[in-house]
């Protein structure tokens, strides 16, 4: 559908962005603008540790639960907004 | 519903014809009670009405009875639970319909990571820092000083060095870099395992006899037995280190096809059979040969052959032909991106831009050579003001390359353009050998001969070293280095004095900063003035 295509328009075009995939509940893909291979690793990686930081959230303050999770690496950052049906994850390279 | 059952065969008896085929055997058929008396009706109705018989006849039909009784039972489940499948091409559907929910979830998350986006590259909070996950050394550290006393009595230098594909045998050539006439002095290839317990810097693990010096030396890219050397006398060599009776697997010999001076430079260049390497060797005599190995009967055939004449060279409007004509060539590069391109680098200070697959038939005369030599210059760069001793291409950077020659200058230079893009002055004296560092885009070694290696680092904004190494006594020139590709933090120097020092490297000369690529393209994209 076209508003999906003109979100991920709008956050491609964010400074850095260098790409894009959404991944539903049970991990797999559902869009994505980076290559199949990456996109499968990325997300199969990610939502294993989305899982993870939210069951350490809950472990420790059970009303607590996780709104968003940043990882920062050498290279670029990762943003992952997680929520019930799905996860947006965006990788960008701020310094770019 | 349905039940097997025996019936009887119905026959009718022609009435117009004997029966001819003999005894029309029964025939056991298994169907539903309906279906048969279908059947029957069917046959009986067909024999009253048509005026011919049909028969048909199967052979006997053999039956046995056999009996088999089991004496042990044993029984077993096994359940297979359903796996995720991922299945790649239900995904990333561009058109047709969209799971649902995806809209709302989008619309519920757009903004807040707009917000995040926006505010993580104008943000500031984590310039400049970085996590420690492995021990930082501060300072270049020297490991080992590898030495072959029977090479050093005869007074002979380390021409060159090379890392095997592992990553932990380094080979030493042997020869002398300031002869200019022919010897018949025999010299060596030593090799040392650096990863093995019991090692033995005056020691080298292998020592291969060579009969004449040797000038350049190059590890297979993918099989670390196989070592490709070139000669003084112009031969080209592929020694097999585990073979254990005679390592030479083979040779050119002087035929007429191979060369009639130094061999300067081996390379191991992919061939376009996946898997399969040739040689490239570079010669003083100004030819560019490319073999391949035939193991079988030791020898090395010639596959193409380019040369280069003065008169084919490319000339740009403010380039001067120098020298005779013959283009020596002393130094040359493969491009890692472009497996057409190899760079080339002249006595006369020349520089070109080559390119393997050319047509053109080069103008010399091909006394007996097998393979008709081509002219494969394609474009030259601003000459250096010296003979051109090594050029190396960016491993990071498709346009990149560094060329050093004994001006003292090391010049940072774009294939796409004949001016160089910097100069940076790396020492007083000759530069013999320049190297880009396997780790940082913007590091580069230059060996000079006043006996020190000298590292840059671009990232830097002064013009002084980021690191030098100095091996013992002074006044000995460093006349090759080699990075090791494996294992980033060693660097492999040898110096005339026949030592070749291995040093560990300073994290901070090893590890990639952030931006570094980025940097690097900046100065990729100048244009020069």
């Amino acid at each position: 559908m076209a508003e999906v295509e003109e979100t991920l328009k709008r956050i491609q075009s964010q400074k850095g962005v260098q790409g894009i995939i959404i991944v539903n509940s049970e991990g797999i893909p559902v869009k994505s603008t980076l290559d199949n291979q990456s996109t499968v690793q990325y997300s199969a990686l990610i939502h294993q540790l989305v899982m993870k930081a939210r069951s350490t959230l809950r472990d420790i303050d059970p009303q607590n639960d996780l709104t968003f999770l940043r990882v920062r690496s050498k290279k670029n950052e990762i943003m992952i907004a997680p929520d019930k049906d799905y996860f947006l994850i965006v990788i960008q390279n701020p310094s770019a | 519903m349905f039940a097997d059952e025996d019936l009887d065969s119905v026959s009718v008896e022609s009435v117009w014809r004997k029966s001819q085929q003999g005894a029309q055997e029964s025939v056991r058929v298994k169907r539903s009670a309906t279906a048969d008396a279908h059947l029957v009706l069917f046959c009986v109705t067909r024999f009253w009405f048509c005026l011919f018989q049909r028969a048909c006849q199967t052979p006997a039909v053999t039956t046995e009875h056999a009996g088999v009784q089991t004496g042990s039972k044993t029984s077993r489940f096994t359940q297979t639970e359903p796996q995720e499948q991922m299945d790649p091409k239900r995904v990333f559907s561009g058109s047709g319909s969209d799971p649902p929910g995806l809209v709302d979830f989008l619309r519920r998350v757009e903004e807040l990571l707009i917000r995040e986006l926006e505010k993580n590259s104008r943000s500031h909070a984590f310039d400049g820092f970085r996590a420690n996950w492995e021990e930082r050394s501060q300072q270049v550290s020297h490991l080992h000083r590898l030495e072959h006393p029977g090479a050093q009595e005869q007074g002979l230098h380390v021409t060159a060095v090379s890392w095997s594909c592992t990553g932990s045998v380094i080979a030493c050539a042997y020869g002398r870099t300031d002869d200019g006439d022919w010897t018949n002095q025999k010299s060596c290839v030593c090799l040392w395992n650096l990863d093995r317990r019991g090692l033995r810097p005056k020691q080298p693990d292998l020592v291969l006899d060579v009969p004449a010096a040797v000038t350049a030396v190059c590890c297979h890219p993918e099989r670390p037995a196989l070592i490709a050397g070139g000669l003084y006398n112009g031969e080209v060599v592929v020694w097999d280190t585990s073979r254990t009776q005679d390592p030479v697997l083979a040779q050119t010999g002087m035929s007429a096809d191979s060369h009639r001076e130094p061999v300067y430079q081996v390379f191991w260049v992919p061939l376009e059979k996946k898997g399969e390497f040739g040689v490239l060797s570079s010669s003083s005599g100004g030819r560019v040969l490319l073999w391949t190995v035939d193991p079988d009967q030791g020898r090395m055939v010639l596959v193409a052959a380019y040369a280069f004449v003065q008169q084919q060279v490319p000339h740009s409007s403010r380039l001067k032909a120098r020298g005779g004509s013959t283009v020596g060539v002393t130094a040359t590069a493969l491009s890692p991106w472009d497996p057409d391109t190899f760079l080339v680098g002249s006595e006369g200070g020349l520089l070109l831009r080559c390119s393997f697959s050319s047509q053109t038939p080069a103008a010399v005369t091909s006394e007996g050579r097998s393979v008709t030599p081509r002219a494969p210059a394609v474009f030259s760069f601003r000459p250096s003001g010296g003979p051109v001793h090594s050029i190396h291409c960016s491993p990071f950077h498709r346009n990149l390359f560094a060329s050093a020659g004994t001006d003292g200058l090391v010049q940072v230079r774009s294939l796409l353009q004949a001016d160089p893009l910097l100069s940076v002055r790396v020492s007083d004296s000759y530069v013999f050998q320049v190297q880009w560092s396997p780790s940082r885009p913007l590091v580069f070694a230059a060996a000079t001969g006043r006996g020190e290696v000298q590292i840059f680092d671009l990232a830097r904004k002064s013009l002084r070293p980021a690191g030098t190494i100095q091996d013992g006594a002074p006044g000995r020139t460093a006349t090759c280095l080699a990075f090791n590709s494996q294992n980033h933090r060693l660097l492999a120097a040898g110096r005339s004095d026949g030592s070749v020092g291995i040093w560990r490297l300073s994290s901070e000369l090893m590890e990639q900063r952030p931006s570094e690529s980025l940097q690097l393209e900046q100065i990729a994209n100048q244009v020069a003035e």
